[in-house]
Order: structure tokens, then sequence, then C-alpha cells
């Protein structure tokens, strides 16, 4: 590059400065001069001989000149001068009336310095530029801020700048040292909205620099919110991130989606780094506290980084860190947050009148007859039992009618929750190092009674410059250990809704659950033991806990090659076990049940196959992660014009697990270890006569997740303002039966960047800045589980005659390959003046092709069906991000709006379900071509039949009642009634600031989804395997009622299909649109630079109260459509400080 | 220059020590398996595993069961089956609506690929002295479970076997190969039959002569003797059938007393019970068996249910009464799905009606009466089954077959060939109202193969069906 656009440069700056001299000087002597191709000796002495101005200099300086061709005439000899030194490697100076001419050397001196902000912290990373004549030098600040830089004597100043910093430019007069101190840029805006540059995990991405679409949630909104876990201060902050509620299992879905769908059985999680590599353990392991930033990577460029991992986007969490020269800082938090008892009476159940009144109806019909009569002494509800001894009926029914369980529920098993959080650290650093070392404690106590939850965390990191701008070393610890204790799971055997679960002083009562209490009483004469059920004394006597431990070591290694060129070696180990205890002594129900089921009676003395004692289940899971990474940067700024950043690496990655699930039974303080059983033989249930095996929990395996990942990325920027990016990765996995070559996948993405307001044609004073970004790549998904040869399973169990058995889990697939997304993205970034409005919108759009889905084949061939390379889907959408600032002054207000639209539709699937039914399977994944993977179907309703009040459904367009037939049809009958999951979906958090005070109010809404309500299953009902709906009350009872009414009449004998008709009709489904106050901040902060008694530097008080409730929603059902099937997350209020010292 | 060098030396080691890392190990590196538990089944131990998986190999077609007259049903349980099962039951000329997925012909043929995936990969194996009892062993079961599977497959989607036409009729689709991509086409019923056959000829040269204890889902010598035994009659090729049950009940006779079993409990016979020779189960998903089982669901048939005379606990050990009505208790595995296995009653039974047809009187009422005495209470006198005449053992003999084998998915199979010969019944169902009829000899005997299997092979004929009358 070079020699001539330095000369180049060089000229245009001579020119400038000549021209300015020139029209600052009067009556100049002016030279005619008439010279082609002469020396340039020769023309300065016709100078000399026309102006008598003598030229002296270097003896060398003669050879070096170029010859000069002039033609001027009458021209100030100034202007005649600069043409002849144009292009020449001379400079020249008028010194008192002479032209001293030198050599031009290309640097003079070195000049070495510190960029330091407002608060005398280094500022690394910024770009510092010679201005002067001659080729521009460039250096980057270090870590420290340091810089060091060659400059020459016509260099006039340097100019330092630097993404977050404001442009400033130093004069340059030839000292050797200089301390830059530069202003922070975005000074208006709040707090919350300032991001720094994206981490991707391998690098930092400036924003200037960035073609990718990011999302960013800064510290302060991390903070914002009181919580134990990481992922819950995600929620309703991040852009395009959206939490699942209301997940089943069974159909593949995750608790957290960016940008909607994009496979259908592959791994549908993101991907979660935290620092430099993805983390293994469970994240909740992670201390909020910890985490500095949390980006989120969404498109091709800046997700494909990650290659096969990126399929799902990537959410990077970045750890806290000291600086280098830092004081030493100290800062503890804690809080204490309470919770109320969470709503037992949120789902409509039947009351305890109603209950029994269907009760005393069946019982009048005959239902229970067969049951009561039953040798086996089924077990019979107390209405029934009052019913069948008849004696003082009526009294009795009303007396149990008052009871509702609900209430002994919330004496007995739910509590307030609290929740304390502590966390202190320290920070600090010197001129060669620096670190952060921090220890969080929290105590969750669950709102159900005896569970608790605890964690420890440990943390420190170190970085030391070894060699000082050359080498540096950093190392990271972090360790954690959590005990949970599960002892209540809030769920009773039975359905009745009006049982007492104790008695007038507490003492738990028995309920009827697998047998008759009049059974129960008197079964086995004393010899079995006690057979009765007690909720209460079971909650009391769980011993079920969870300890987990993960350690983190990081090492990383920084090495400054040169010109440059920088390499990286970083190094992680992690170990994780999670060891869970479930003891269930001799007392619990369920260990006196199975000892009494497999009692035999041998005339009169008792035999027992499951021994006395008490019943341990063991899950322990361990794994151990390796990941190695090398890798090489380059990272130059050539000119002004022309920014090169570039990496390489390859990295290495191991995840071994193991799993080990025992049960141990008979264990009583002389054999803790327990007793052996036998756990092949059928035994004969105590007087059910069935036969069966001592159930047996032993399951123990392993697994191993191996990667191999090359990868390259560059982004080249040009004149500031045009900016190309591209990357490249292959991963190579373990994949089981897979040819080595097919073993990996190459993924790819180009992207580019534009900020037009920097265009000279740009004139929009109102938004002085906007940037256009457009990208194109694959992000990729594996699915470990399909393989190209005929694979088995071997089983964790053993089948009936104990022996383990495998299954063929896969035919042989030759032609399997990864799953492959491509992502477009279009992006802009714009700011109004001042900051007062600053934003992104972005529009992708997906394609994800070769998806892992089913395929159907002939059956003959003895697969039904073969998981392969077979479905499509695409998904588009746009993400709108908005921080406006209202109000400016004393007062500050800002908001700031997050606006996503993300759906999914499935374009390619091999099966479609033989009928509708296929597509009511609750725990099922049944897509169907042309509609999102989770939607929601329905049959078609006519209403309630005027004679019997029976749900009428549709056949060719006529109302009837055979569900069989309706369920047989054909999917053309299906209709599709929307998305199950929301498209829509946002936040709007309204922030105050006046004086010290800050008052935030965080606004969520998901729009343009649907939801099946539950109503009344008479079935299930019947036969208590419900507790049945309060739609009850409004259902159809005479002719006519089918006029106000959907709700089915009460039938004498319950029909499955009529429930399952009526339950999958149209007539259940709601839309599930709402909008929630999430939750209200609001803060005060204290400084000892205006309180000077102030025993800290600063603290903060914060009140945050979370979980606020519904402010508007579709349904006029009172369902929180977030809640359908289990009770809303109960209010919260939080109390907290902040020091810092 | 030093300084430079140094330099250089360190760049080269970064990248020797990344090349060593990344390089070497490469291909061990990424060739552990991702789970402990996954194989690529190669060794005799993986296939034994494969078989040994009972919850694919041990279960048999129901539309045989349906379609016979050992049950009848109530309207509204009836309309809680699925198309096939209730088209199956009235005996429609196309059962299956379109509906694909039929159990009846996914399950056998899965059965199939499993054993022909072990038999492929026996081929890779050469035994020696120390291996040879195992893999004889492996190879045994896997040729027993096919030929199981197939001949399952005939007796509902094949025609009767007649040597007349037997090399022109059309049979199943013989899969001999694990192949998932290799069409399907059908055989004839001569050479369905041969395939049969010869499978279990191989088999019983291979198989251990000893019936397992415990393990009764692995076959033995004698349970492939059984199966031929079983499979011949159904050919009507008597001669062989009462060879192959001689043959068998020589190796292993045992039967059980019913004196003994727990008739007082829901399932009186326990699963692995000594008559047992091989395991299996009608079809469990079966809407027959919904809602608690066979039990609540389907009503015996009345003249079945009275023919067991006072004295022969069969009644209660098989059935049990509610409301006037009689209703399935549980089977000879322990529960209330069928039992379909094989079992020394139905050689013994097989054995008396072969003796029978060949006019050995003696012998047929011997085998018949040996059974029966152990059938019957201690408290009531037995009385022995007597007959005029060769042609009086082989009704009786009949006639206790249909009583001692209810509901063990033979009867389909015997109304095929008994209508062949013997007094030619309609069977009859009665729903809603209706009265639905099967005629002897009337083409609705083969069940219709499935609409998928048809789709997927272009070319593959369907069994001809006329309307019922």
């Amino acid at each position: 590059m070079g020699s001539t656009k330095r000369i180049a440069f060089l000229l245009l700056l001579a020119c400038l400065q000549r021209s300015i001299s020139v029209y600052c000087q009067s009556s100049e002597p002016k030279v005619t001069l008439s010279e082609k191709n002469s020396s340039l000796e020769k023309v300065l002495t016709a100078i000399r001989r026309q102006t008598g101005i003598t030229f002296f200099g270097e003896s060398s300086w003669a050879q070096v000149a170029h010859k000069v061709t002039i033609f001027v005439k009458d021209m100030p000899y100034t202007e005649a001068l600069a043409i002849c030194f144009k292009d020449q490697p001379l400079r020249y100076e008028m010194v008192d009336g002479a032209i001293s001419i030198h050599v031009m050397k290309t640097k003079d001196y070195v000049l070495k310095g510190y960029v330091l902000n407002e608060k005398q912290e280094p500022v690394p990373g910024a770009a510092v530029i010679s201005k002067g004549i001659g080729k521009a030098s460039t250096a980057l600040t270090d870590e420290l801020g340091g810089f060091s830089i060659f400059l020459g004597k016509q260099d006039t100043s340097i100019v330092v700048s630097s993404v977050s910093y404001e442009t400033k430019e130093i004069p340059y007069s030839g000292q050797t040292e200089i301390k830059v101190e530069v202003k922070a840029k975005i000074v208006e805006l709040a707090e919350a909205s300032v991001v720094g540059p994206a981490h991707t995990g391998y690098q930092e991405v400036p924003k200037d620099r960035a073609t990718g679409s990011y999302s960013q949630v800064p510290n302060a909104v991390i903070e914002r919110r009181v919580s134990t876990s990481i992922m819950d201060r995600l929620d309703g902050v991040t852009s395009s991130l959206i939490f699942n509620k209301n997940v089943v299992p069974g159909v593949n879905q995750s608790i957290v989606t960016i940008r909607g769908r994009s496979t259908i059985l592959g791994n549908p999680d993101p991907l979660i780094v935290v620092d430099n590599f993805p983390y293994s353990g469970n994240i909740n392991n992670i201390n909020p506290e910890d985490i500095e930033s949390v980006t989120v990577l969404k498109d091709a460029a800046a997700a494909s980084i990650w290659g096969a991992f990126s399929g799902n986007g990537v959410i990077v969490m970045t750890t806290k860190k000291g600086k280098y020269s830092q004081a030493k800082k100290w800062s503890f938090t804690t809080s204490l947050t309470v919770g109320e008892k969470p709503n037992l009476y949120y789902q409509p159940i039947l009351s305890s009148k109603d209950y029994i009144e269907v009760e005393r109806f069946l019982y009048d019909s005959g239902f229970y007859n067969a049951r009561i009569n039953d040798p086996r002494f089924l077990p019979l509800s107390p209405a029934v039992e009052i019913l069948s001894a008849n004696n003082n009926v009526q009294y009795k029914l009303d007396s149990l009618a008052k009871i509702d369980t609900r209430r002994d529920m919330n004496k007995y098993y739910y509590q307030p929750s609290v929740s304390q959080l502590y966390d202190l650290n320290f920070s600090g650093g010197g001129k060669n190092d620096h670190y952060f070392v921090s220890a969080g404690y929290n105590k969750d106590v669950s709102s159900l009674v005896r569970n608790q939850y605890n964690r420890v965390t440990i943390n420190g990191s170190n970085t030391w410059s070894i060699v000082p701008k050359k080498l540096e070393l950093s190392t990271d610890i972090s360790y954690v250990n959590s005990v949970g204790w599960n002892n209540n799971n809030a769920t009773l055997n039975v359905s009745y809704p009006y049982m007492k679960l104790a008695d007038a002083s507490g003492d738990a009562l028995a309920i009827a659950s697998d047998f008759r209490l009049s059974f129960v009483d008197t079964v086995g004469e004393g010899k079995l033991l006690d057979w009765h059920y007690r909720p209460l004394d079971d909650l009391r006597n769980a011993n079920h806990k969870i300890k987990v431990a993960d350690l983190r070591l990081n090492m990383g290694l920084r090495y400054n090659i040169r010109d440059g060129f920088s390499a990286n070696l970083y190094y992680q180990y992690q170990h994780g076990t999670l060891d869970e205890k479930n003891f269930q002594n001799q007392q619990t129900f369920y260990t006196r049940d199975l000892i009494n089921s497999f009692a035999r009676d041998d005339n009169g003395n008792y035999v027992w196959a499951v021994p006395m004692g008490g019943i341990m289940d063991k899950l322990f899971n361990r794994y151990d992660a390796n990941n190695l990474r090398l890798q090489l940067n380059y990272d130059h700024v050539f000119s002004p014009d022309h920014k090169l950043n570039a990496l390489a690496g390859c990295e290495l990655r191991d995840v071994e697990g193991r799993v080990d699930n025992t049960r141990l039974y008979g264990i009583t303080p002389a054999t803790p270890n327990g007793v052996a059983v036998d756990n092949t033989t059928y035994f004969y249930q105590f007087y059910t006569g069935n036969v069966a095996q001592i159930p047996n929990s032993e399951l123990h395996y392993g697994t191993s997740d191996r990667f191999l990942s090359f990868y390259a990325n560059a982004a080249y920027t040009f004149r500031q303002r045009y900016i190309v990016s591209a990357s490249a990765r292959r991963d190579e996995s373990n994949l089981f039966g897979v040819e080595a070559n097919q073993k990996g996948v190459p993924l790819w993405s180009a992207g580019a960047a534009w900020e037009l307001s920097k265009e000279g044609f740009y004139n929009v004073s109102w938004l002085p800045f906007l940037k256009l970004r457009v990208t194109y790549g694959y992000n990729g998904n594996v699915d470990r589980s399909v393989s190209a040869y005929t694979t088995a399973q071997l089983s964790g169990f053993q089948n009936d005659y104990g022996e383990y058995y495998s299954t063929i889990t896969n035919p042989p697939n030759p032609s399997l390959r990864w799953e492959k997304i491509g992502t477009f993205n279009v992006g802009l970034d714009f700011a109004s003046k001042n900051n007062r409005l600053t934003g992104t919108l972005e529009y992708f759009f997906k394609n994800g092709k070769d998806l892992i889905g089913q395929t159907i084949m002939d059956p003959t061939s003895g697969v039904v069906s073969f998981t392969g390379n077979a479905a499509n889907m695409t998904a588009q959408g746009f993400d709108l991000t908005l921080h406006t600032l209202n109000l400016k002054g004393r007062l500050k207000w800002s908001n700031d709006w997050l606006i996503s639209y993300a759906q999914d539709k499935v374009t390619r699937y091999a099966v479609t379900q033989p009928s509708v039914t296929g597509y009511f399977q609750v725990n099922s994944l049944n897509p169907l071509v042309g509609h999102p993977l989770y939607s929601v179907y329905a049959l078609k309703w006519k209403g309630l039949d005027h004679n019997s009040g029976d749900p009428l459904g549709d056949i060719d367009g006529k109302a009837d009642t055979t569900y069989s037939t309706i369920f047989n049809a054909p999917v053309s009958s299906l209709v599709y009634k929307g998305p199950a999951n929301p498209p829509f979906f946002g936040s709007w958090r309204n922030t105050f600031n006046w004086k010290q005070f800050e008052l935030s109010f965080n606004i969520i809404f998901k729009l343009g989804y649907y939801f099946r309500r539950n109503s009344i299953q008479y079935y299930a009902l019947y036969n208590g395997a419900s507790r049945g709906n309060a739609d009850y009350e409004l259902r159809w009872q005479k002719p006519g009622d089918e006029l106000i009414t959907n709700v089915p009449s009460r039938p004498v004998k319950a029909n499955p299909n009529r429930d399952d008709f009526y339950e999958n009709s149209e007539v259940l489904i709601e839309k599930g649109d709402h909008v929630r106050l999430q939750d209200i901040r609001l803060s005060y902060d204290l400084f000892r630079r205006s309180h000077s008694r102030l025993p800290v530097q600063a603290v903060r008080f914060y009140l945050y109260a979370n979980n606020i409730g519904i402010l508007w929603r579709a349904n006029h059902r009172s369902i929180d459509p977030d809640y359908i099937n289990s009770m809303p997350n109960p209010r919260t209020l939080a109390l907290g400080c902040k020091l810092e010292f | 220059m030093k300084r430079a060098s140094r330099r250089r030396v360190t760049f080269y080691l970064l990248l020797m020590t990344a090349g060593t890392i990344f390089g070497c190990g490469k291909s061990s590196f990424l060739d552990k398996k991702p789970d402990t538990r996954l194989v690529v089944p190669t060794t005799l131990n993986d296939f034994q595993t494969l078989l040994d998986n009972q919850y694919i190999m041990q279960e048999t077609p129901e539309l045989g069961e349906l379609s016979a007259d050992n049950f009848y049903t109530t309207y509204g349980v009836w309309q809680g089956l699925v198309v096939k099962e209730q088209n199956a039951y009235l005996w429609a000329q196309n059962i299956y609506d379109g509906i694909g997925q039929v159990p009846d012909w996914d399950i056998p043929y899965q059965q199939v690929f499993y054993a022909n995936v072990v038999l492929d990969g026996l081929i890779g194996i050469t035994p020696d002295e120390t291996n040879q009892v195992q893999w004889n062993t492996v190879k045994g079961t896997a040729l027993f479970l096919r030929a199981y599977a197939f001949h399952n497959l005939s007796q509902v989607f094949a025609p009767l076997y007649d040597s007349a036409t037997a090399a022109s009729d059309n049979g199943i689709p013989l899969r001999l190969t694990s192949d998932v991509n290799k069409p399907s086409n059908r055989a004839t019923v001569q050479a369905t039959y041969n395939q049969i056959l010869t499978d279990l000829q191989e088999a019983v040269g291979l198989l251990p002569a000893a019936v397992p204890t415990n393990n009764l889902n692995r076959p033995s010598k004698p349970a492939a003797l059984a199966l031929l035994a079983r499979v011949c009659l159904s050919m009507r090729a008597y001669n062989l059938a009462g060879t192959y049950a001689n043959n068998c009940l020589q190796l292993y006779n045992t039967l059980m007393k019913y004196d003994t079993v727990r008739f007082g409990k829901t399932f009186p016979i326990y699963n692995s019970n000594p008559e047992t020779l091989y395991q299996s189960v009608m079809y469990r998903s079966s809407g027959l068996f919904v809602g608690g089982g066979l039990r609540s669901n389907l009503i015996i048939d009345s003249t079945l249910y009275a023919s067991y005379v006072p004295g022969d606990l069969r009644k209660n050990v098989y059935y049990r009464t509610s409301n006037g009505l009689a209703y399935l208790k549980g089977s000879y595995n322990g529960s209330s799905f069928c039992f379909t296995g094989l079992a020394t009653d139905e050689i013994y039974l097989i054995h008396a009606e072969c003796a029978a047809r060949v006019g050995d009187k003696d012998a047929a009422l011997n085998d018949l009466n040996n059974l029966l005495q152990h059938r019957w209470a201690d408290s009531v006198a037995f009385n022995p089954v007597t007959a005029a005449n060769a042609s009086d053992a082989l009704d009786s003999v009949l006639v206790e077959r249909r009583k001692e084998l209810a509901f063990r998915g033979l009867r389909w199979s015997d109304l095929r060939r008994l209508n062949k010969e013997l007094a030619k019944d309609t069977i009859y169902h009665g729903l809603n109202g209706q009265v639905h009829r099967l005629s002897p000899g009337s083409l609705n005997y083969v069940l219709p193969i499935p609409p998928d299997v048809l789709n997927m092979n272009k070319g593959m004929s369907d069994n001809p069906r006329v309307i019922p009358n």
C-alpha cells in the first residue's frame, strides 16, 4: 500500500497548509518559471535568482529529489515552491527568509501515553491516529489504556477515537509522554441504555463494526430485577427473546425461544455461553450478581460463529471483571423478597356441594354398585360411603359440603415465600494486574411448606500482565454449591374436594385412596403395616434433598505477536454433580403401601417380599467438561479509512456425563445401605391378586458429547461507514454410526453495513445517525439421536424376565445430514438529534431445510416411520427496539420499547396423521404443513342438542353426535384456530428519574395466539380422575338451555368420546392476548460526594414488586393465559440495598 | 534479531500445540459413543438383547379375534373402538376406511425386521467352539420369531392353505433381509408356508432342548415343534401336525392341576406357568382392552360360557360374571391381556385331534381325558369322555378345543380351517338392533391389506372382499 497513497495524502495536507499560509501573507515576491523535467536544484536556483531567497539543506537532498515540470507566470513564490515540492520525498521550512530542505524520514519520535476517562479509568481499544503531513501512524490502546505511536516532526496532533467516547484531538509538539482524557459519548442517555460492545464468546464486536443482529442487556437492566436465577432477569427486558409458558412434556418445547422456532425434533434450546465457552451445568447455578452483561446473538452473522450450536440463537453472559489501574472497590448487595401464597382458588373446580350432588346423582343411578361390591375393596369417597351406609345421609352430606380441601391445603401446604440474597464482591487493579472476587448466598424459602433452596457461589478472577503489552494471563475460578429440599409437591392422591387433612389439633387424618377405609382399618388383623393414607403425615415425613455442586476453572493466555497479530489460548474445565436423594421412610404411605402390597399371607404368618424399612431413591448425575480453544486475531487500523479485524481458530469440546440411578430397600438404622430384593420374580399383590415385580429404578449410563470446530471471521471497515463481514465454521461431532466425513457441517455467513449518516449527501438533521445492516448465512443444529447405521439402544431396565433388552432406535440412514437454517436479516439503527429517540428495526427470514423429521415408510419393512432430514420450516418476523427520552432536566423520563414478531410455519413434513385425533394429543408433536409448529386446532361446534344437551359436532355439514366418526374424520375437517405461542410480544418499560430517585415499571404484552381452556369432563369426574370444573353450574339442564349455554348436560352414563369432543371443540378456544404489569421498582441513591457523612461511597435502596398482575386480557373468564393449568406466580415484594465502598 | 527469532519460536510452538491437539487425536476423539447405551448391534450378546425385547417381539394380531365368535359387545363399547376394529367386528367389506398404521400388520413385520437384523448380522460372525451354542440359540430364536410373525400374518391376511391353489394364491410379503428400502411383494401361499416351515425346521435343529424356567420369551426346541404343529394344523396337514405335537410332548408335557391355581384371585394363572412353552400376547393397545381389559368390554358368548359343565374349573378360572353376563377374568399370562403363546394344553389337543383324524380313537380320548382331568375339581367326580368311534372322538376334541383355547387368538384360524370340512357355521354379531353375519367360506375370512401398505407398494394386490349379506 503504498508510498503513492502516502504521498498523495501528505500533499493534500501540504497544499491545504500552504494555501492557507498563502492567504495570510501579503506582497509576496512573485516568480515566473518555465521548466520541463528540470532538476529541483535548477528550478530552485531560478527562484533564488528572481526573489533572492536562498536555499540550503542536508547534503543528500539533491540526489533524492525528483525532476520538476513547472510553467507559471507571476505566481507568489510560496505557491511555486509547493508545486516544486509536490511528490518530493522532501520537506522544506522557511527559516529566516531562507528555504531549509530536509529529506523526509518516515517517523522521527515515539510518543507514549495513556488514554483515561473522566473517572481516570483506562480506556482500552481506543484508536490513536497521528495527524500532520505524511503517512498517518496508528495505534490502539491496550488494557491499561496505554499506547505508543511513532510520530514525525511534521505531525501536528494526535486524534483519539473510541466507540463510547467522544473523539479528541491533542496538538503534538514533540513531547515524549502524554495523558489523554476522553469524555463519555452519550451522556444524556439513561444509564440503562448505554451498551458496550457485543460479546460473542469469541470476541467483542463494537457496535459500529457490527453487521449482525445483537440484543444487549446491560448491567443496569440485569440488576433491575431481584431474583435468584439469571434467566428470570432476562424475561421481558430482552428483545426477541420469549419465555414460553404452559410448556408440556413430550412436544420438544424449550423454555426460552429466540426469534421463533427453527427445528422440529432437534435440540430446541438456545446455546448459553458464559464468558468464552458454552455453559455445561444448570444455568440456575449462576449467581446473577456476577453477570456484567448479556448479549443475545440472533442472526446468521452474529450467531454463526457458534456454528452447529447456533440454530436456536445464542445467549452470551459476560461475568464481572476487574480493570487495570482501578482503585479497590467493595460492593455489597442484599435483599429480602417476600411472596404471597399462591391462589388455590384460581382454577375453577367444582364446589364441594356440587361434587356431592354429582356423586349422589351417580349413586342413585347405580353407578357405584359394581365398585361397592367389588371384592378388591376399591376406594370410595366419603360421600359415597355415607350414601351406601344410608344412615342420616342428608345431615352428613351437608356437613361434608361445608368442607373445602383447599382451606386445609392453604393452611398446611402453603406459606408466604421468603427469599434472601447476599452478595459481596471486591475488585481492583494495578498497572500489571486486576482482579474480581465475589461471594454470594441465596436462601429461598418456597411458598410450599418444607421446600427450600440454598445456594452459595464463590467467584474469583485474576488477570496478570506477565510481559507488559505482550503476554497476559487470566484465570477464573467459580464454585457453586446448592442444596434444595423438595419435600412438598402439593398433590393429593384423591380427587374429591371435601377432605379434611387434619383434625382440630393438627394431627393428620386418613383419607381413602387405594382401598376403602373400612378395609384398611381391619386388613391383616394388625399384622400388616398400617395401610392408611394420611397426606399430611407424608408431607411431614418427606425427605427429598437435591445437592448440586459446580466448579468452573478458566485459564486464558493472550500473546501479542506483532503488528496487530495476537494469539489467545483458552482452556476451561467444568465439573458438576447433582446428588438427589429421596428417602421415603417406613412411615410414608408409599413405602407402607408397597410393603403391604407385596406381603404374602402364609397361614397367618406374613412373608415380606419388600423388606421392612425405608426406601431410598438415589439419582446421581455428574459431568466433566473440557474446552480448549486456540485463536489468532488480527486487528489493524491501516488508516482512518481502512480497518481490518479478523480471527481464526479451532476448538475442542468434550462433555462426559454419567447417570446412576439406584433404589435401595429396607433402610433401617441397622441396615443403612439397604437390603437386596428380588426384582425379577412376579409376586402376587395383596388382595388385588395382580402380579407385579418389585419396582426397580436402576439406570446407569454414560454420555459423551464431543465437538471439534474450526472457525474464521473477519470484518473490514472502509471509510468508517462501509463494513463487510464474513464468517465460516466447520463443526464435527461424535455422531454415532456416521462416517467420518459426515460428522461435520460447514456453515458460513456474510454481512454488510452502511452508516448512511456519515455520507456527505446525508443531511437529515433530526436523524443524525442512521445505519443499515444486512446479513445472510447459515446456522446449524444437531440431532444427535439419529445415525447412519442400524443403531440400538440398550434399555436401562430389565424386561419381565429380568434381562436387559435393546430397541432399534434407528434403521440405517446413509444420507443423514445436519440441520441447516438459512437466515436473512436486515436492520436499521437510528438515533435522533440529542439521542431523544434511538432504536433498531430489524426484519428476518429463516429458512430451515433438511430439518430432522419423521418420514413414513412401508410398514412391511418393519419400520413404520423413519427419522431423517425430511422436514422444512420457515420463520419470519421483525424486532423493534426503541429508547425514547421523553423528558430531560430535573425530571427525566425515558421509555424502552421492545416489540417483536416471530412466526414459524412448517412447510414440509412427511407424516400426516390419519385422522383429526392426532392433532389433539397433548403430549405428542404432530406438525401440520402450512401451520405453525405449535398450533391450536379444534373441531367444529354446532351447539348443544335441544333435547339431550349433548354437544353437537359436524359431519358433512350436519349436526351429529357420532363422536367416533367425528374423531376419525380426515384432517381436512380440522379447524385451525391459530398459533399456540404468542407471535407478537414485547415490553414497554418506563423509567423516571428525579433527584436521586428512580422509578421504573415494566409492562409486558403477548398477542396473537390461542389456548384451549379447561371445562367440565364428566367421564373423568365420575371416575375420580378430576375434581371437575365450575362450568358444571352452567350446564344444560332443560330444553332451551342450549340457547344460553355451551356446557353439555350431565349424562347418566359418561362417554369419554363426548367429553373429548367438547374438550377439543371450538367453544373452548380462547384468545391468549394479554397485557401484564410485570413489575415496579423504586430506588434511591445516596453518594458521599453529596453527603460527606455517609460512611460508604454510595448506597442505593430499592423496593421491587414483581408479578403484579394482568392489565388487560382478551378472554372474559379471568384466565391468565400464562397459567392455563397451574396457579399464577404469586406477587412478591423485595426490599434491598447496595453499598459501595 | 534475537527477539524476532524468539517470537517466531513462540509462534511455531503455539502452532505445534494446536496441531498436536487438533490433528493427531481427531479421529479417535470423535469416535466415542455419545451414549454408552447405544450400540451398532454386532455381537451375539447384542443380538440376544434385541430378541429379548419382549415389548416388540411378544405381540400378536387382534383382528382375527375381533372377527371370531368368542365374544360380543354392546353398542356403546363398539362405538369406542377404532374404525378398523368396528368394521372387523362386523366383517365389513372395507375395514380400514383409508386409515393406515395397522398394528396387526406393522407389529409382526417389525418382529420380522428385528429377526432379519439378527440373521443378517450373524453372517458376520463365524462361530467357534466357544460360542457355537450361543450362535445356534440366537439364530434359532431369530428364525423361530420370524416364522411366528409370518404365521400370525398369514392367518389374518392370507387365505387358508389349500394345496390345490396354494401355488397361485396370494400369500404375504416375505421379507428376508433387514434392508428397509427393498420393495415388498406378496409371495404365494405355498411360498409363505414353505418359508415358515423351513425356518422352523432349521430352528428345531438349533434351539436348546430344555424349556427355560423363567425366560419364556425365548423359544426352545419344544416351542419350535409346538409351533410346527400349530402351523401344520392351520394348513390342515394333520399327519404332520400330529407328528410334531408328539415330538414336542416327548420333550415337554407338563400340565397344571387347576385345583392348585388361585382362582379366587383376579388373575388365577400366573405368567410363566409350567404349561407355557413360549410367551406372547394379543396386541395390548387393542380397543378390546380399553378400560381395564377385556373384562368389562367384551361379553362372553353365552353358548360358550354355558358349555362348561359343573366340575370344570375353567369356568371360574377363565371367567367372572357380573349382572348375569360373563366376562373374561385373566389369561395364561397373569394379566387381563390375552395369552396367544404356545402351551402344552394346545399341543395335547392338536395331538388328540390328529389322532382322531387318522382313526386312532383311543389315543385321542387318552390325550383329551388327561387334559380334562387337570381341569377338573377334585370335589366333583370326573367322568372321562367316551366316544363310539374316531369321528365322535374328533367332535369331542373340537368341542374341548373351543372351550380350552378360547381367547388364545386361535379361534379365527380354527373357523377358517373347520369351515372347510365339518359343520359349516354362519357366525353372527348383533349390534344396535341389527344382525351381521359371516357365512362359511366367505371371502371376508381373509382381511384386507392395510391401505398404507398398498399405497407404498404400487402393484400389490389387495385381498378380494365382498359386501356382507
